[in-house]
């Protein structure tokens, strides 16, 4: 066995592996069989989407109310009974296409008139037509002069009590919503605990229909109750019916052109190109060559650590006893030996060994040695100093 | 596939072009076509990855503190030339470099690129993979893949404390033969007659056998040989405490740059585990060169290694290779456990060196109560690293923050003499020592109970 054997034992021989195929990357094969199941679930979603969007038709946003709307708030099936009794049902967007529209033998029917301003709010209410103003609306002084709004009421089925032909023949509907108070010479129907649901009057020589809420009309409840019979009956009353919803889109200023309008359009495609070259960029610089390598370390943990959260808890405490005692024990455990005295010896006797040697007054080390604690850090502080001082004087004694 | 930088600078230049064409839609479009197309024509022309062939060699040992060279030899058996960089990935500790290496590997020629390690702790540490980049003839882009080529580099104990084995050895022949001692001791078993010179000891005349001859003869003596030593490294938590300043930078070392106080960073040092390593390996050479048998166990909840009847030649490469996996285990060591272990392997008297922790909770609850089963039958040396941290913290003074270290660090030693001392009383020998002087201290405590003879 020598140092020799030690450095062989370090630097082995040289040895070579040879190896076969060796490549970790996916093939186009591995990549189909690991990705087919994720494609498979992919494309059920997909189809599964398609489909729901084939059958449900196109619901939409859901527009209350709207001729041309299919979903349960919309009223296509309101018009389509409309126009199956040959009434003519016209749908306008705007005051304008509804004055344009009036044939003289029309029903205006007004489920959304809240974006109507005051001025065409008020051409509508000088239209000759009768008018049927469904829920609440925000022009309601101005196209239903007399009538007020006392708050609402739960929608429910309710009973007519009055003598309105159109409610009678009807019977009981799907009523609710605003409460009204009537002019003096209306009908009033349907009333709930607060007020009558519906009113009818005559002005002007038109007559004004203002119903509560709208949802007897809808193409859920239109088939409940005689809810059926009451719209037709109040929305039919005349050949045509002209009905009023709000807008598509709602109309937008176009009058100032941006900045963005001003720019060259190459100055676009341009930003579209820079925007491709940052995205070239991040995939030059963000493939990685080969995985990050992680790897199991040992924990790093230093054995001071114990003493030194002792240390700290002692000071926490401002535990002086307990420092003081450890400073002693550490000072006697040293000194006992260099003194010439058995450890069991007792405190006498290592106190007038130490006062011996050293020349201090005995009942100052006797204090030191085995008195109270310091009171305080300054204490701890000159306990240790004198400690250190005892040790060197015996040392060199 | 890879891109490189300069797809992205052909991106740019098309920029100019969509800004002044007349049509700047359609020559975006143009553009990115172009792009499209060059990046598929390079790709189409670069050399493959995946039929590249790969081999290593080179060390598959080296001392923690040394660098080892890997040999990578990278065959290409396409028709193309692989041109591009290529990423041989190790585990960190094992410090490669440099991180990417450049591969121009002719068609049907092979190329042999080095890799040089400096690991940074011991341990097997292992070749990750092999990434390779080849550039297409436009270096617009690259193909890119990796390979699987294994290959480990064990990185052994450094075996510092080797330079005092001289002095050691030379402490050991005076207690040999070669320097015939006169001296008749307790553990000195008969080595020779010889005859009388002026100024031999005149009690070790044989008479009986001068009576035989003419001469005056006298009895020379020789230390006893083939006793048997028996090292057990404690691997438990206690062997994880960092004492001392590492020799070599460290893994992990880096990433600790301030303490949880704000205060300075103290390097964290090296684990108790490698001090003991270090020592138990200068004892190991010392023993095997003075003729005893030595054996090595190391356990925490159970046997980790186990070396036996190794040779006296390569007794040390065989614990340097035992030794390099092995790390410290964050549980409570089972020292029952290790007792019986120790018992169940030796069966003749033995010298156990107990290479630990004199932690006297752990000390008082697991060896105590089972050392007298220990020390009934075998001679039982207990060596422990003690912290220079803790006796530079005894030193401090002045401010009642180092006073409240010094009598935390006091305790702390005050602990370590009690369990010394009622080890001591059990017959035990102890050796505490700093973590630089662990390894002579140890040897020197052999080499004096073998010159008592107590082996």
């Amino acid at each position: 066995m020598s140092l020799g054997t030690v450095r062989g034992a370090g630097l082995a021989p040289a040895a070579e592996a040879r190896t076969g195929p060796t490549s970790t990357s996916p093939t186009a094969r591995s990549l189909w069989r690991g990705g087919r199941g994720a494609l498979l679930v992919a494309l059920v979603v997909v189809l599964v989407a398609v489909g729901g969007v084939l059958l449900t038709g196109g619901s939409g946003g859901g527009r209350p109310l709207d001729p041309a709307d299919t979903s349960l708030s919309g009223g296509r099936a309101l018009a389509q009974l409309l126009r199956a009794h040959g009434v003519r049902v016209t749908r306008v967007t705007s005051a304008a296409e509804a004055l344009a529209a009036d044939s003289g033998d029309s029903m205006l029917l007004l489920s959304d008139t809240s974006f109507l301003d005051d001025e065409e709010a008020g051409s509508l209410a000088a239209m000759p037509a009768d008018r049927l103003v469904v829920g609440a609306q925000p022009h309601l002084d101005v196209l239903a002069p007399g009538v007020t709004s006392k708050g609402t009421t739960r929608a429910r089925s309710r009973e007519p009590r009055c003598a309105l032909p159109a409610a009678t023949r009807a019977g009981s509907a799907h009523m609710g919503g605003m409460v009204f108070g009537a002019p003096s010479g209306a009908v009033v129907c349907y009333p709930s605990g607060e007020g009558p649901t519906l009113v009818s009057y005559v002005n002007e020589g038109r007559t004004i229909t203002v119903v509560g809420d709208g949802q007897f009309m809808s193409n859920l409840r239109l088939a409940e109750d005689g809810d059926a019979a009451l719209a037709m009956n109040l929305a039919g009353a005349r050949s045509t019916v002209i009905w009023l919803v709000a807008p598509d889109v709602l109309p937008q200023d176009t009058e100032a052109r941006s900045f963005y309008d001003l720019v060259p359009s190459g100055v676009k495609w341009a930003v579209a190109q820079l925007a491709l070259v940052v995205v070239l960029l991040a995939l030059w610089q963000g493939r990685r060559l080969g995985p990050v390598v992680t790897e199991r370390l040992p924990v790093v943990v230093r054995a001071a650590e114990t003493v030194e959260g002792r240390a700290r808890l002692y000071r926490a405490r401002r535990a002086r006893d307990r420092a003081a005692a450890a400073l002693r024990a550490g000072f006697i455990d040293r000194i006992t030996p260099r003194l010439g005295l058995p450890s069991a010896a007792g405190p006498d006797a290592k106190i007038g060994a130490i006062a011996e040697r050293t020349g201090q007054a005995g009942a100052h080390v006797g204090s030191a040695l085995y008195g109270p604690p310091p009171a305080d850090e300054a204490g701890l502080i000159a306990l240790a100093a004198y400690l250190d001082m005892l040790e060197r004087q015996v040392r060199e004694s | 596939m890879a891109l490189t930088g300069r797809a992205a600078l052909l991106a740019l230049l098309g920029v100019f072009v969509v800004l002044f064409a007349p049509r700047p839609g359609l020559a975006m479009a143009g553009t990115a076509l172009l792009l499209t197309a060059l990046i598929a024509v390079d790709l189409l022309l670069a050399a493959g990855v995946r039929p590249l062939r790969f081999s290593r060699a080179g060390d598959r040992l080296v001392r923690l503190g040394e660098t080892a060279t890997v040999e990578l030899i990278v065959e290409n058996p396409g028709s193309r030339r692989a041109r591009g960089v290529l990423r041989d990935a190790w585990s960190p500790s094992a410090g490669a470099a440099p991180r990417h290496l450049t591969l121009d590997v002719p068609p049907g020629e092979r190329r042999r690129l080095v890799t040089t390690l400096t690991p940074t702790r011991r341990g097997d540490r292992e070749a990750v993979t092999v990434t390779v980049r080849t550039l297409g003839p436009l270096g617009v882009a690259a193909r890119q893949g990796s390979h699987r080529v294994p290959w480990s580099v064990r990185v052994l104990p450094p075996f510092l404390s080797r330079k005092h084995l001289p002095a050691k050895l030379s402490r050991l022949r005076e207690l040999e033969g070669r320097h015939p001692s006169m001296i008749r001791g307790q553990g000195t078993e008969f080595d020779s007659l010889r005859e009388y010179v002026v100024g031999d000891d005149v009690r070790s005349i044989d008479w009986r056998a001068t009576a035989r001859r003419n001469d005056v003869v006298v009895r020379t003596w020789r230390p006893e040989r083939d006793r048997r030593v028996l090292i057990v490294l404690d691997t438990g938590r206690t062997s994880a405490g960092r004492v001392g300043t590492a020799p070599v930078p460290l893994a992990g070392e880096t990433a600790r740059k301030r303490d949880v106080y704000g205060a300075t960073a103290i390097a964290p040092g090296w684990p108790r585990l490698d001090w003991s390593m270090d020592a138990a390996l200068l004892l190991a050479a010392l023993a095997a060169r003075a003729g005893d048998r030595v054996d090595f166990l190391a356990h925490d909840r159970s046997v980790r290694a186990w070396v036996s009847g190794a040779s006296r030649t390569d007794l040390l490469s065989t614990l340097v290779n035992t030794m390099a996996p092995i790390e410290a285990e964050l549980i409570e060591a089972d020292s029952a456990g290790m007792v019986a272990a120790v018992l169940a392997r030796a069966k003749r008297r033995c010298l156990v060196v107990v290479l630990t922790d004199l932690n006297s909770a752990s000390l008082e609850e697991g060896l105590l109560p089972v050392l007298p089963q220990l020390s009934s039958r075998h001679l039982v040396l207990l060596a422990a690293v003690s912290d220079p941290q803790v006796a530079a913290m005894e030193a401090g003074r002045g401010t009642s923050e180092l006073v409240y270290n010094a009598a935390a660090a006091e305790r702390q030693s005050a602990e370590r003499r009690r369990i010394t001392a009622r080890l001591r009383r059990h017959g035990v020998e102890v050796v505490d020592a700093a973590p630089e002087q662990i390894a002579p201290a140890l040897a020197d405590a052999y080499l004096a109970l073998k010159a008592a003879g107590r082996l």
